[in-house]
């Protein structure tokens, strides 16, 4: 390699880092944001912030009574790590891509206009799905359910702060 | 490394890492089917225009999808034992993108990202070989694959440099506590603060230094090394397997590039 190799070598990983300095204005649109795997950030866990976390609560089927709820559950995947896992994990993955949803609705959700209606969101509809399914498999018996979408900013230790972004409507289990 | 050594690891291990995602995915057919977790019906309203969706209403359909993943099959068997041809690097180029729309542009984020650059790499090596000339095909996409995955590790690498929390160990914490196979124990190493710094640390400085691979082959082998460590933690903590073999795939073009001599 010559040393006009070198240089563009150089050039090109200065202007990656100006990248991460030099703010730009985003361009978003359907066609971008499905095939965003073409142009890669490999911004990997980066900054500590706001995280959107889903709560989920249910009512129990009580012919005649009132409706009385369950309290708020984390819906969140945990998973036991097994040494196989490297070679075969649909589950773990499974949970990761239901929790990258839950973002994805929060910032759908902050990328609405006043007044936007979030039920009219894609992501809404999916969500909503995941914890029907998430409430009958927790709760078979259920009648009803409800859930919420929270940003809660964490320490290394507990929760330091919790803001409730959506609340759902009542929702009757699949 | 010679580059046709290089070309032959790359096609090697970058089909066992596809392989190992085509399963993964046939695994998953009752999340995708139309009461599963993931269906199809509540999802193609992302796409904004009406022939793509109705054309991807075809290609969902869950025997559709699954026969196409069978085939992803066969096509991978047939790169590992054959090599690859422009063919068959083409089919398991589109066939990558629409399981990325079934999955709203990712199913597992950076290591779907990986794994279309490879893909890219060799369509790249594959046409220009079809344009007469093999060597400097693969010569080429080698290069792309090198220059993206090296671009990965800085990229991540000073992003993390120019956050305070990561740089006094704090973000590295939180992010093992959210892990799917999280929270750390109380006692673990890593609960101590200064062994969370150490560690934070040594990473942002090892992605940080990762253009230094092309320095020469004993710098690459050092750097690709520690890197598949790396990534086998990542996996162990945060249950990240695809990410493992995503980037072991690109190791070979890494190594065969560093061998050209660039620094």
């Amino acid at each position: 390699m010559d040393g006009m190799a070198q240089w563009l070598f150089l050039a090109y990983f200065v202007l990656m880092l100006a990248t991460l300095v030099w703010k730009t204005p985003v361009i978003s649109g359907p066609w971008l944001f499905l095939l965003r795997a073409f142009f890669p950030n490999w911004k990997f866990f980066h900054a500590v912030g706001y995280a959107p976390r889903l709560y989920a609560r249910t009512v129990a089927h009580v012919p005649g009574a009132q409706r009385v709820w369950g309290s708020w559950t984390l819906i969140y995947p945990r998973r036991t790590r097994h040494w196989w896992h490297l070679f075969h994990n649909p589950d773990t993955n499974l949970g990761l891509a239901q929790q990258n949803l839950v973002h994805h609705l929060g910032t759908d959700i902050n990328a609405l206009p006043d007044g936007g209606d979030p039920g009219s969101l894609v992501t809404y509809g999916m969500v909503c799905n995941l914890v029907a399914h998430s409430m009958q498999a927790q709760f078979p018996g259920c009648s009803h359910f409800q859930f919420e979408l929270r940003m809660e900013l964490e320490a290394t230790q507990h929760t330091v702060d919790a803001q409730t972004m959506l609340t759902s409507p009542v929702l009757p289990c699949p | 490394m010679p580059l046709n050594a290089a070309a032959r690891g790359l096609e090697l291990l970058f089909g066992l890492s596809f392989l190992l995602q085509t399963l993964e995915h046939l695994r998953m057919d009752r999340a995708m089917a139309p009461g599963g977790l993931w269906p199809w019906h509540l999802q193609r309203r992302d796409v904004p225009n009406r022939y793509v969706r109705a054309l991807l209403d075809q290609i969902f359909a869950p025997q559709v999808l699954h026969a196409q993943l069978l085939l992803r099959v066969v096509a991978v068997v047939v790169l590992v034992v054959q090599g690859s041809s422009l063919a068959l690097v083409l089919f398991l180029f589109i066939s990558q993108v629409l399981m990325l729309l079934r999955w709203r542009g990712a199913f597992n984020g950076g290591s779907d990202f990986m794994t279309l650059i490879v893909l890219t790499g060799m369509l790249i090596a594959q046409c220009m070989a079809q344009a007469g000339d093999p060597e400097l095909g693969w010569r080429a996409g080698l290069w792309y694959i090198s220059l993206q995955t090296v671009t990965s590790y800085f990229m991540s690498g000073w992003v993390k440099l120019l956050q305070p929390q990561w740089r006094n160990g704090e973000a590295l914490v939180v992010f093992l506590n959210g892990a799917i196979y999280g929270p750390l124990p109380a006692r673990h190493l890593l609960s101590r603060p200064l062994l969370a710094r150490a560690a934070a640390w040594a990473f942002i400085v090892w992605e940080c230094s990762f253009p230094l691979v092309f320095v020469g082959p004993l710098t690459a082998l050092f750097f690709c090394a520690t890197a598949v460590v790396f990534h086998f933690l990542v996996f162990w903590f945060f249950g990240l397997n695809r990410f493992f073999w995503a980037w072991l795939a690109t190791f070979p073009a890494i190594l065969g590039c560093a061998s050209q001599g660039l620094l």
